[in-house]
C-alpha cells in the first residue's frame, strides 16, 4: 500500500511517499516515519485523516493497533502527520509533579527559613503543624508511589512542557500553604476540630488508595478499553477517587485552617470537576443502554451531595 | 431574533464606545489646559473624575469579551484592562502622595490620546460599519510611541510610590489571624512591576503584528 505522509500545511514530510505491505498497522507506519525522519518517534506523532477543505469536523485520529485497511479504501491512503513534541512518559510527569511539594514541605518545616522574612525569635511548633507535616508527606508519598505501581495510564506519554506547566502548579500551590501552615505566627484550630479533620484526611485518603486499586484492576481484567467502574465508592460515584481526593484536603484543610490551603482545594476541586464530567458523559455515551450494550447506571458525578 | 440581537448589539456598542470616547476627550483636554495654567503637580486633581469614570467604565470591556458581543478574547482584555485599573484604583487613587508626579501628566497624555482614537475608531466601526482609513491607520500607528511612553509612565508611578506603599502598610494583612493568610501589599506592586518586564514587550509584538495585518489588508483583497 502507497502512503503519503503530509504536514498540516500540506507539505509532503515523508518525500516520495511510503511503501507498507497490505497487513501493515498503524504502529508500522509509525514506525516507518520514525526511520525516514530520524526524529519522531511514534508517540510524536499525531495522524489523523484529511478533512476536506473548510470542514469544521474533527478529523479522526489513526489507532495505533488498527490496520492501514481500516482507514483506506484502496491501495492508496493519505494521513495528515502532527508533531505532538518531545514526549515524557506519564510516570515521569507525575514523579516531578509530587517530587515538588514533597521536598518544599519540610524545608517550611525544619529549616530556619523564616529567618530569612523577618522573623527572628525562635518559632514554638503546635501539634497540629506536627501532624500536618506528616499527613502531607504521606500523601504525596503515596502518590509517587501509586503512580509505580499502581496506575495503569491510558495514554503512555505526556508532551513535555506539561512537566513545566504541572510543576509550577503543584510546586507553587505545596510552597504557598507550607510557608502559612508552618508559619511562626500560626494559629492552630481547637483539638477537637484538629482530630475531625486529621482524621477525615486519612480515612479518604485510604479510600482514595483503594479507590486506585479498583481502577487498576478494572484496566486489567480486560486489555483496554472503557468500563463501568463498580465496587465501593464507584458503585455512588463515577470518579470516587477525585471525590476522596477532594474531601482529603477538605480534612487537611479543616485541621490546619488556612486560607491557601481552601484556595488550592476550590482550584483543584474545578479542575477535577471538569475531567469527571468528561468522562461521566463518555461513560454515558458508550454504555448507552442499545444493542446488547449495558445501560450505564444513575451515578454522581464526582461531589455528592451536589453533583 | 437574530436581527433584533445584532441591532441591539450595535446600537449598546455605539452609545457604549462613543460614552467613553467623550470622557476620554475631558481628560485629554482638562489634562492640556491644566498644564498650561498650572503645571503637572495640580494634573491628577483636575482630572480625578472622568478619569476614574472613563477608566473603570473598561470593566464592562471585559464583561464583553466574556459575553462574545466583541471578538477581542478576554485573554487579551482582562491584563490589559487589570493593569490600567490597577495604576488608577491601587496606585493613584490610593496614594495621594504620588498624585503631584510628572509621570502622572505623561501617562494623561498617553492614556488619553490612544483611547480617543481607540474608541472613535470603534465608535465608528459599530454605528457605520467602517471606519475612515486615517483613523485605521492612526489606531494602528500611535502606539508605536504612546505605549513606551504610557508603559514607562505607569512602570514610573509604581516605582516611585513603593515607599509609600511600605510606609504606610495600606491593604496589607498582617499574621496572626484566624484564616492564616498574609497579603503584603509592597510585594505584590514589586511582582506586577515584574509582570511588566515580559508583559510589555509581549503586548508591543502583539500590536505590531494586529498593525501588519490591519494595514496591509488593502493590498491582498
Amino acid at each position: 500500500m502507497k502512503v503519503s505522509v503530509v504536514t498540516r500545511s500540506g507539505r509532503e514530510l515523508v518525500k516520495g511517499g511510503l511503501e507498507l505491505n497490505g497487513s501493515a498497522t498503524v504502529a508500522d507506519l509509525q514506525e516507518a516515519i520514525h526511520k525516514r525522519t530520524k526524529r519522531y518517534y511514534p508517540s510524536r506523532q499525531r495522524l489523523t485523516l484529511p478533512l476536506p477543505p473548510g470542514s469544521k469536523e474533527r478529523p479522526t485520529v489513526l489507532n495505533y493497533k488498527k490496520s492501514l485497511n481500516d482507514y483506506a479504501d484502496g491501495k492508496e491512503l493519505t494521513v495528515v502527520f502532527k508533531d505532538l513534541g518531545t514526549q515524557v512518559k506519564y510516570s515521569t510527569l507525575f514523579f516531578w509533579e509530587y517530587l515538588g511539594p514533597l521536598v518544599l514541605y519540610p524545608i517550611f518545616y525544619y529549616s530556619p527559613i523564616y529567618k530569612f522574612f523577618g522573623y527572628k525569635e525562635e518559632r514554638v511548633i503546635h501539634p497540629a503543624q506536627t501532624y500536618a507535616l506528616y499527613c502531607w508527606c504521606f500523601h504525596y508519598f503515596k502518590r509517587i508511589m501509586e503512580t509505580f505501581f499502581v496506575h495503569r495510564f491510558s495514554h503512555a506519554t505526556s508532551p513535555l512542557s506539561n512537566v513545566f506547566r504541572n510543576c509550577a502548579y503543584y510546586w507553587t500551590f505545596g510552597a504557598w500553604i507550607a510557608y502559612y501552615v508552618n508559619h511562626p505566627l500560626y494559629t492552630p484550630v481547637g483539638d477537637l476540630q484538629m482530630k475531625i479533620g486529621f482524621a477525615l484526611s486519612l480515612l479518604c485518603q485510604i479510600s482514595n488508595f483503594y479507590c486506585h486499586i479498583l481502577l487498576r484492576n478494572l484496566r486489567s481484567s480486560e486489555g483496554g478499553g472503557y468500563q463501568i467502574p463498580r465496587g465501593f465508592l464507584f458503585n455512588i460515584v463515577t470518579c470516587a477517587n477525585y471525590t476522596t481526593e477532594i474531601y482529603q484536603w477538605l480534612g487537611f484543610n479543616i485541621a490546619t485552617q488556612t486560607l491557601a490551603g481552601y484556595v488550592f482545594m476550590v482550584v483543584a476541586a474545578a479542575i477535577m470537576t471538569n475531567w469527571a464530567l468528561a468522562k461521566h458523559r463518555r461513560l454515558k455515551k458508550l454504555f448507552d443502554g442499545k444493542d446488547g450494550r449495558p445501560k450505564y447506571p444513575r451515578r454522581w458525578v464526582i461531589l455528592p451531595p451536589f453533583l | 431574533m437574530a436581527g433584533i440581537f445584532s441591532s441591539v448589539r450595535r446600537i449598546y456598542l455605539t452609545v457604549y464606545n462613543w460614552t467613553v470616547f467623550f470622557g476620554w476627550l475631558q481628560v485629554f483636554y482638562i489634562t492640556v489646559t491644566t498644564l498650561q495654567q498650572s503645571g503637572h503637580q495640580s494634573v491628577y486633581a483636575a482630572v480625578e473624575k472622568p478619569l476614574i469614570l472613563a477608566q473603570s467604565a473598561a470593566l464592562l470591556e471585559i464583561l464583553h469579551s466574556l459575553v462574545g458581543i466583541v471578538r477581542s478574547p478576554v485573554t487579551a482584555t482582562l491584563p490589559q484592562v487589570a493593569s490600567r485599573l490597577y495604576v488608577t484604583w491601587g496606585i493613584l487613587y490610593s496614594f495621594p502622595e504620588i498624585r503631584t508626579h510628572f509621570f502622572v501628566a505623561s501617562l494623561m497624555i498617553s492614556w488619553s490620546i490612544t483611547e480617543i482614537i481607540r474608541y472613535s475608531f470603534f465608535g465608528f466601526k459599530e454605528a457605520a460599519g467602517f471606519a475612515p482609513s486615517w483613523l485605521l491607520w492612526l489606531r494602528y500607528s500611535t502606539f508605536l510611541i504612546l505605549y513606551p511612553t504610557g508603559i514607562t509612565s505607569e512602570v514610573g508611578l509604581i516605582y516611585n510610590a513603593l515607599p509609600y506603599l511600605k510606609e504606610t502598610g495600606k491593604y496589607s494583612i498582617r499574621m496572626p489571624n484566624a484564616l492564616n493568610f498574609s497579603f503584603d501589599y509592597y510585594y505584590s506592586a514589586l511582582l506586577v512591576l515584574a509582570f511588566y518586564v515580559p508583559g510589555s514587550p509581549h503586548l508591543y509584538g502583539y500590536m505590531l503584528g494586529q498593525r501588519k495585518k490591519a494595514l496591509s489588508k488593502p493590498k491582498s483583497a
